[in-house]
């Protein structure tokens, strides 16, 4: 990856960071828009919707109530996306064995950003403070400085989260990948397809709907015996 | 009751700053500086340019509702300031409105906005994408964003116009209805997913695709430990451990 591609990523992180909390909350942050919207700013849309894919459901059943802060997906799904980029450049690794090694090493770097987001909301627990004495002199243009500056905290932890991704996935990939490609491969779709599994069980699990069982087997049973009677 | 005052463009201003509602989200007030954000344009025209500090420190205090339906408080709110500095007397003054209805309109919008739509339009843009169709991301932005931008628009307008009637507005919606609904939708679409890519499974194992039963128990089984507090994370480690492992003796 080139050093545009990194600003690009970048950029990009702090915006569709933006989307998770401070602006819109439109979606565009969840992992099925922001990797392909990654890799086709990289030159990869196929290789993002790929990633995606993989990483939609995975936190979906995770909440943002009150103090939770949920995983950071949207940053987990850049940077799996330039990870896969990287590896594709550096290594000449591609297709979805690759892939899944990239997501597979984001994930657990991906945790850097609940611990970010605790620092962006608690650096804006300052601006809430100082907002206080700005109401008591009256001054509310200033009000909405400290409000809008609060976004600039979110941008910075998703920046964060996402060069971190980035930085130490490539290392541990660099030498890693060449070796474990082959038995990821192994797996054939089983693996691939875990990630979406799992993150339907997981959503089944925190849907909280009554007959939530009954219906979820009901119809998967239905789907396969009509595949299967086709 | 005196008729709205307010500029079309100065609530149309204040409308769209609920876009940026949670931008200074803290630990400690939360959303209290969005809310004061949105009502700004508003009382500065009430107030000829500079509201006084009381009016704003009224503000500065914990508030916290989900961000889609704070436009609804927001625009209720501001109609309430402008009757207040009317003189006219109130059934509820806008300080207590906005503590009265926060707590109920946030468990309203989590339900039907995170805990229903969201899942909804992510379970049908991943089927679309998984169908081959690379426009998917373009459905799930579509599906969330066509209610969720009414909200906001409608909420912010209702609230000023409608003002406390703005509560029986959201009531004779039955959200909390439309949101099981949807949650139940989103259920069975995710076991056709699941079905589908059990057979899919099967197919490029080349056996029978009523294997794919056994598949069934193995999501169930996991969706019964999620409910038990187990982490995604954990069962991804877990997963990949095992298959890997597997892999490994059977090469």
């Amino acid at each position: 990856m080139g050093i545009t591609d990194y600003l690009a990523t970048g950029t990009l992180a702090m915006l569709l960071g933006l989307d998770r909390v401070a602006f819109l909350q439109c979606m565009v942050s969840r992992p099925l828009v922001a990797a392909p919207l990654t890799g086709w700013l990289l030159g990869v849309p196929l290789t993002g919707l790929e990633v995606g894919m993989l990483l939609e459901l995975l936190w979906l059943g995770r909440l943002p109530v009150g103090t939770v802060i949920p995983p950071d997906d949207t940053q987990v799904a850049i940077g799996a996306t330039a990870l896969a980029l990287t590896l594709e450049r550096l290594l000449g690794l591609q297709g979805m064995p690759a892939v899944i090694l990239c997501v597979l090493v984001a994930i657990p770097l991906g945790q850097v950003g609940l611990y970010a987001d605790g620092r962006a909301r608690r650096a804006n627990g300052q601006l809430a403070l100082q907002a206080e004495a700005a109401a008591a002199a009256g001054h509310s243009r200033r009000i909405e400085w400290l409000h809008l500056c609060g976004s600039g905290h979110f941008a910075l932890a998703g920046l964060g989260t996402c060069a971190v991704i980035v930085a130490i996935g490539t290392l541990i990939l660099y030498p890693l990948a060449p070796l474990l490609v082959g038995a990821v491969r192994e797996t054939g779709l089983s693996l691939q397809y875990s990630f979406t599994l799992i993150g339907a069980a997981v959503l089944l699990g925190t849907l909280n709907v009554r007959r939530g069982l009954y219906l979820f087997g009901l119809a998967f049973v239905a789907t396969l015996l009509v595949l299967w009677l086709r | 009751m005196k008729p709205a005052q307010i500029p079309w463009l100065v609530l149309l201003r204040g409308c769209g700053r609920s876009c940026l509602h949670q931008s200074s989200w803290n630990f400690e007030r939360m959303q209290n500086l969005g809310l004061l954000y949105q009502l700004l344009p508003g009382l500065r025209h009430l107030y000829g340019g500079a509201p006084p500090p009381a009016v704003l420190q009224r503000y500065t205090g914990y508030f916290n509702t989900h961000p889609f339906l704070a436009p609804w408080i927001a625009g209720t709110a501001l109609r309430l300031e402008e009757r207040q500095l009317a003189g006219e007397p109130l059934p509820v003054d806008a300080m207590a409105f906005r503590q009265m209805v926060m707590a109920p309109y946030a468990a309203i919008g989590d339900a039907l906005f995170w805990g229903a739509l969201r899942p909804l339009a992510a379970v049908v843009g991943l089927f679309l994408a998984m169908q081959g169709f690379l426009w998917a991301p373009l459905a799930l932005l579509t599906l969330f964003n066509l209610p969720h931008l009414l909200c906001r628009g409608a909420g912010w307008l209702l609230g000023y116009v409608q003002e406390l009637r703005s509560v029986e507005t959201l009531q004779r919606l039955r959200l909390p209805d439309v949101a099981i609904w949807l949650k139940e939708g989103t259920v069975i679409l995710l076991g056709v997913l699941c079905g589908i890519l059990a057979v899919r499974g099967c197919e490029h194992q080349a056996i029978e695709a009523l294997w794919g039963l056994v598949l069934l128990p193995v999501v169930l089984l996991f969706a019964w430990l999620a409910r038990r507090g187990v982490t995604s994370f954990a069962l991804v480690i877990i997963t990949t451990v095992s298959l890997l492992g597997l892999a490994l003796v059977m090469r």
